[in-house]
């Protein structure tokens, strides 16, 4: 028995209280550096002189000062822009195959005069000389090419995501630890795979139009390529998360590799393996219109040369397009997606 | 010894001993002729999923040899063995999201080609096999397109016992086949596995934790401890002491296992059909 008093502290001594405040220097040295960090990076990346500027904008928006840099060149540029062009003109002489009795809708044929100045060679005076072409004027001529540009950019997103898909399931197969033949192939597929993924799509595309010239092959290759890593990625891991005692009861009667796949992990995996297809469809539609900026096809194409020839008439109309685009295919998806939960 | 009928299933001097060291299988001698609906019994840990595992290869044993039918299991000739040696799994091990069609279909894949397999055209012969062994078990034809994991535990068993028989197997190997099911439905799924087993005269080799079960559908009872068959005999043999022996949790194991085993009759007799 423990008959021993219960220790207590004698009459008159102090407990030790404290209660420091959380912050210490430490902390503060942290803060600082970290304040001047920020202060180092954001004087290289010009955020002062962006301050600066947006301040000055306002301020002209707002009447305070009447010069801006930034509200000069965007009304420059959206004056060039305005209105967008959305009509053809082509001088008919020029069409090779031009048929009066089947022109397009709206289109009309139009004289154009045109009248130049050049120095009679005999008389040596400067006189004034009339030519009269026929043009063919198309009301909405552009909007029919950029639609059609469009068209090839859609179908460059399914083409990306077609070749993506068909790459990245044998690819998945050998980046899947439990199928992979060895370690060899497994490492190989997995290296590959980083590779694919490591490079963004809109530099694949600069160097496969090098390679394949300029047009839809590029961009096809090049959407394709990188979704292939991506897909092939999660394909592999999900194979090998599958549930295992499926596939076991398929090995257990000597079915094969490939046909447990196909009975055991299969139907587990096909929801993701939709999900994640409908993601690279969604994701390859928006840079589609963007690999064409180096030249690989599709609208971003079309765009690059028309910026390229100051047309900025044809620039506006091509960007209202994207973003129809764009707008159209979010309300799509998102009800798809609506349907199908 | 006299050249006794063959035996269907024969395991000689089996060892397994796991990387982490457990001896799970301990010099087990098991001969099952054919057409014998033999129950093995034992307390958990016992070695009873190894040994069925070590039938059709699923686990290689450390020694020792395991005939199939008279043809010894190799890696080499492993694939063509299994086509003939069928399993039925405690947790069913089907594929939950496919349907039940596609998944006692699955049963019949080592026969068809790679082709086939990937549009799921089989034969129609075996549609028809599907479906027969669906109605044997007990299913109704709307059953055929629903998601097997939709399926209630003992109906996912069925589909089970169905895909097992879609190679005509010659022995069915069952690890605790009705573990996860209630008693009266547990009875259902037995008879159905001994009837359809004896239809195609199929040795099966079945692991059970329910006594009374085994005592009732087994032509021979096989208690397994610690890796040894302690006990090999007919049903009627395995008395309640037998029993309590069994499953007792005395240290018992390192005795003389033997001295149980040497009043028991010659496995054919016991276990004839
Ligand atoms: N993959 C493994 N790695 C290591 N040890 C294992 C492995 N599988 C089984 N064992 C061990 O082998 C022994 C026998 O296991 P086994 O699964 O054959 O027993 P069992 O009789 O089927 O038991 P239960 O009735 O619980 O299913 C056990 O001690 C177990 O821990
Ligand atoms: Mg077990």
């Amino acid at each position: 028995m423990n008959t021993r008093p219960i220790p207590v502290p004698p009459e008159g001594a102090r407990l030790q209280w404290h209660l420091d405040q959380p912050f210490r220097l430490k902390h503060l040295v942290i803060a600082i550096l970290i304040f001047a960090l920020l202060i180092l990076t954001g004087h290289r990346t010009e955020m002062d002189r962006m301050v600066i500027m947006t301040t000055q904008a306002v301020g002209n928006l707002v009447g305070l000062n009447d010069e801006s840099q930034v509200v000069r060149g965007l009304s420059k540029v959206a004056d060039s822009m305005w209105p967008p062009q959305l009509a053809t003109s082509e001088d008919i002489g020029r069409m090779n195959d031009f048929n009066p009795d089947d022109l397009p809708w709206f289109a009309r044929v139009e004289t154009r005069e045109t009248t130049t100045q050049r120095i009679n060679e005999e008389t040596l005076q400067l006189e004034s000389a009339t030519e009269i072409t026929e043009v063919l004027y198309d009301p909405t001529g552009y909007v029919k090419t950029v639609f059609a540009k469009m068209i090839e950019t859609l179908e460059i997103a399914l083409w990306g995501t077609i070749l993506a898909v068909s790459l990245s399931i044998p690819l998945a197969w050998f980046a899947a630890s439990n199928y992979s033949p060895n370690r060899v192939t497994y490492t190989l597929a997995r290296g590959f795979i980083s590779l694919l993924r490591s490079v963004p799509e809109l530099i694949v595309a600069l160097f496969l139009v090098l390679a394949y010239g300029f047009g839809p092959i590029a961009g096809v290759l090049a959407l394709g390529l990188h979704a292939a890593g991506f897909l092939g990625k999660f394909y592999a891991e999900d194979i090998e998360n599958a549930d295992k005692q499926p596939q076991e009861a398929l090995e257990a009667i000597g079915a094969g590799k490939i046909k447990t796949v196909l009975y055991a992990v299969m139907p587990q995996v096909l929801p993701q393996y939709v999900a994640y297809t409908a993601y690279i469809l969604d994701r390859n539609l928006r840079m589609a219109t963007v690999v064409g900026l180096v030249g690989a096809g599709g609208i971003g194409q079309e765009l690059k040369g028309r910026f390229d020839m100051y047309d900025y008439g044809h620039v506006m109309t091509i960007l209202i397009a994207i973003f129809l685009f764009v707008f159209v295919l979010d309300q799509l998806s998102a009800r798809i997606r609506a349907r199908m939960i | 010894m006299s050249q006794a009928p063959q035996s269907m299933v024969k395991l000689s001097a089996i060892n397994k001993t796991w990387a982490d060291g457990t001896r799970a299988l301990n010099s087990v001698d098991l001969e099952v002729p054919e057409g014998q609906f033999c129950v093995i019994l034992g307390p958990s840990g016992a070695g009873k999923s190894t040994l069925l595992r070590a039938v059709n290869g699923l686990v290689r044993p450390t020694g020792g040899a395991v005939h199939v039918d008279g043809v010894e299991l190799t890696p080499a000739n492993e694939r063509d063995i299994r086509k003939s040696v069928a399993m039925i799994h405690q947790h069913f091990n089907l594929a939950t999201r496919a349907s039940v069609a596609a998944n006692v279909l699955s049963g019949a894949l080592p026969d068809v080609s790679l082709a086939r397999a990937l549009c799921g055209w089989f034969y129609p012969q075996q549609r028809e096999k599907a479906c027969h062994y669906l109605e044997r078990v007990g299913l109704k034809p709307e059953h055929l397109h629903r998601r097997a994991g939709e399926l209630s535990g003992g109906q996912q068993q069925r589909v089970g016992i169905a895909r097992a028989f879609m190679l005509d197997p010659k022995v069915v190997l069952a690890d605790e086949p009705v573990a996860s099911l209630d008693p009266q439905i547990s009875r259902d799924i037995l008879t159905l596995l001994k009837d359809a087993a004896r239809e195609l005269n199929a040795t099966v080799v079945c692991s059970l934790h329910q006594v009374d079960l085994a005592r009732e559908f087994g032509d021979r009872i096989v208690g397994m401890r610690s890796g040894e068959i302690v006990f090999d005999g007919a049903p009627e043999e395995f008395d309640d002491q037998r029993l309590g022996r069994l499953y007792q949790n005395a240290d018992w194991g390192d005795g003389e296992p033997d001295t149980f085993r040497e009043d028991t009759p010659e496995l054919e007799a016991a276990g004839g059909m």
